[in-house]
């Protein structure tokens, strides 16, 4: 792999799904929508940091524990995140992002 | 230069780019989701091609077996009518299409700019040391083992801090979450059912069929109550 | 064998692919042959368990009977619901066997290997974990409230076991010192091949615990809920008939006969026995075979004791038997793991207690005395918590089975 593809076709493939990623998160009504858009980012950033790691320092462990901190913070997120969906669906029985709106001036 | 290599690294790109795509941009919120379990699963490979094999399980353990379970329950949790007509994104959905576009317009040039230096310090990085004096040298790519103790020497402190995250993350889910326990209705089972009627306290319904809880010899029937 | 298949004179890319696709081939083939002969021992043995004879026409004993299922199966009509998701529909047993077929990639045959992947006890699990997949996509794709319901009991039960099954590996990976198969497997070839896990009070009650655990992961019978027939039909297989079907049944049973693998492995010491090593070569290895999947066999054979004695769980006590009972336990077998890795091999994990001591070694006659205080110390721990667990279990049972009148009327029981 390392011999034969090079680091930065890696990282543009990471590129673009970061670009995806945020189109989704940006475009999407449905809340659930927004957060797996988000999860196509931070995946995309741990696949940077794997590819810097193999390529850069594959001895070392950096871009490993990174990348699991990563893995972590994000289930964390979309476990919060998603308790949030639920109660926002009881309260409003809605859950696209512009119908909520309580604090609209 | 390996033309599998190539090859597989080709396929993988397409399938994690490709199910991405689809992720944002399928009208129906399930077909989405089961894209992004492809997306993840073609993010697995590559790690798996790049020789990060814990980190490939723990992607295929964490988010193709948990995070995308939890987006389908959520989804199906919050189920709406999705039907024909109904808009899935923003009516300036363009706008995101030109960040997004013009982000990847900006990082791609940079990135290609700083190729050929990365491609150096690649290969330089890809010569280890050698194990015996006059050996040939040999690469000892880092796995779980390094990890772990890493995990329990240099990064001590933030391995637990996540601990705590992941514990908070736990704790505050089922807390925003939970339905209270006064707003549900327990299920009897039938021979409680019978048991009650027999002594001819019959359960008042409404409308829906629902138990109402009623009073019953001066004393309210908590139907719903588990505390026991 | 792709180094083999370079000095027939083929590039090295060209012998790397067709060595694996040989692999791949091997695999398949192994494991649906696997899958059928394990159908027809399940119904024979349980048979004879429920006093009747099982199939027994076509072929010697039986045998053949599969294959005419199979037969069958593939002519029947492949009916679709005219409502459902059509691709996620067809998709979903895809995924289901696809995912079991992953796992047969890290599971040794004895002592061939197909990968040695470093983290591959995880990977076992994470496959394993792909199938919740598999059962949301056929319970919401099939249109059918008992198919979606069926899905969603499944998906809640694979997450829930699937804790204590990855906690209940822990104490293994810490004896070993390593995630491969390989290195599990060669670290259980002391006492003449004998040194197997389940014979240490760690090992054997990892192995009951990570046994009951993969039961609930294979859907065996005590934890059958989500295709519970006598309560929603066939659970997220309802909807499905002819060669998708037959594709959710070999899944099911290949996936069993992984379990059964991986079990073999981790505990029984896999290809590991007497003879193994005094043989070597070939013949060391054939033997090898034998003796695993003998241990695989006697594991299903198990399985199917366990489906014609025991009922059918209801929902809550699924739960409740996988948070209260088997986590508490898992989580003090891993803290007697560590006692006993602690006794045994300190001079891997902490370098300064060797400094005071000295290293252990296996000629030293204290290296006895340490094992009997491990084993002791170990047994001593499990044994207590596994009462201990037990009684509470108990009580909570004893409370709960019977309600009085006054409980009733004001609704608490």
């Amino acid at each position: 792999m390392v011999g034969s593809v090079p680091l930065v076709w890696v990282l543009t493939l990471a590129a673009g799904l970061f670009c995806i990623g945020l189109f989704g998160a940006l475009s999407r009504r449905n809340i659930v929508g927004m957060l797996m858009g988000i999860e196509l980012m931070l995946n995309s950033v741990n696949i940077n940091l794997v590819a810097f790691w193999r390529y850069l320092q594959p001895t070392g462990t950096a871009g490993l524990i990174f990348a699991i901190f990563t893995i972590a913070v994000a289930a964390a997120e979309v476990a919060v995140g998603l308790a949030m969906v639920i109660a926002i669906y009881r309260a409003r029985l809605t859950i696209n992002a512009d119908e909520i709106d309580t604090l609209k001036g | 230069m390996n033309p599998i290599a190539i090859g597989v690294f080709i396929v993988i790109a397409l399938l994690t780019l490709g199910s991405g795509i689809m992720v944002v941009t399928v009208r129906n919120i399930i077909h989405s989701a089961l894209w992004l379990i492809a997306s993840f699963i073609g993010v697995a490979a590559l790690y798996l091609l790049m020789e990060a094999e814990f980190l490939a399980v723990v992607q295929i353990l964490v988010y193709a077996g948990a995070v995308s379970i939890l987006v389908l329950f959520a989804i199906m949790l919050t189920r709406q009518v999705t039907g024909e007509g109904v808009r899935v994104v923003f009516e300036r959905w363009w706008v995101a299409l030109l960040i997004a576009l013009g982000l990847f317009g900006v990082i791609v040039p940079t990135l290609w700019k700083h190729g050929a230096t990365w491609e150096e310090a690649a290969k330089l990085a890809q010569v280890g040391p050698a194990p015996v004096e006059g050996a040939a040298n040999s690469l000892q790519v880092a796995t779980a083992t390094e990890i772990g103790r890493s995990f329990m020497g240099e990064y001590l402190l933030p391995f637990e801090v996540v601990s705590v995250l992941l514990l908070m993350a736990l704790i505050g889910a089922v807390v925003i979450a939970y339905e209270e326990r006064t707003r549900r209705r327990r299920v009897l089972t039938l021979a409680e059912e019978l048991a009650l009627k027999k002594r001819g306290i019959v359960e008042p319904r409404d409308a829906e069929g629902a138990v109402m809880p009623r009073e019953a010899e001066g004393k309210v029937i908590l139907l719903d109550s588990e505390q026991a | 064998m792709a180094d083999a298949l370079t000095q027939l004179g083929f590039a090295s890319w060209l012998s790397v692919l067709i060595a694996s696709i040989i692999k791949v081939t091997l695999i398949l083939v192994g494991g649906s042959v696997g899958m059928m002969f394990l159908t027809w021992y399940e119904r024979r043995s349980i048979s004879y368990m429920q006093d009747r004879r099982g199939p027994n026409r076509v072929g010697p004993q039986g045998l053949l009977q599969p294959i005419s299922e199979a037969i069958k199966t593939m002519t029947k009509e492949d009916a679709t619901p005219r409502d459902a998701d059509k691709i996620v529909h067809f998709l979903a047993p895809v995924v289901m066997l696809g995912a079991t077929v992953l796992s047969f990639a890290v599971i040794p045959w004895g002592r061939m290997f197909p990968v040695d992947l470093n983290a591959a006890v995880l990977f076992v699990i994470a496959t394993g974990g792909l199938h919740s997949i598999g059962m949301m996509m056929a319970g919401w794709g099939s249109n059918n409230k008992f198919a979606l319901l069926g899905g969603m009991r499944g998906v809640a039960q694979l997450i829930s076991y699937e804790i204590p099954q990855v906690m209940a590996i822990i104490p293994v990976v810490l004896m070993t010192g390593s995630m491969s198969l390989q290195k599990i497997v060669e670290a259980q070839n002391d006492f003449a091949g004998l040194g197997w896990y389940v014979f240490s009070p760690v090992g054997l009650l990892g192995f009951a615990l990570f046994f009951t655990a993969s039961l609930a992961e294979g859907e065996r019978t005590p934890f059958d809920i989500p295709e519970a027939d006598s309560e929603i039909i066939a659970g997220y297989m309802t909807e499905y008939s002819g060669m998708k079907f037959a594709v959710f049944y070999l899944s099911n049973y290949m996936s069993n006969l992984a379990v059964c693998f991986i079990t073999a492995t981790l505990y029984l010491g896999g290809g590991n026995g007497p003879g193994v090593d005094a043989l070597g070569g070939i013949a060391g290895g054939l033997l090898s075979l034998i003796y695993f999947l003998l241990k695989s066999f006697a594991l299903f054979f198990v399985m199917v004791l366990i489906r014609a004695t025991v009922p059918r769980l209801r929902v809550d006590q699924l739960m409740s038997f996988a948070w209260k009972f088997l986590l508490p336990l898992v989580l003090v077998n891993i803290l007697s793991a560590s006692f006993w890795v602690a006794l045994l091999r300190w001079d891997q994990q902490w370098p300064k207690l060797t400094e005071w001591f000295g290293a252990p070694s296996t000629a030293d006659a204290t290296n006895w005395g340490r094992l009997a205080i491990a084993i002791v110390l170990t047994l001593l721990i499990n044994a207590g918590a596994v009462a201990l667990i037990m009684r509470l279990t108990n009580r909570n049972v004893q409370k709960h089975l019977y309600t009085t009148d006054e409980e009733l009327a004001l609704g608490l029981s």
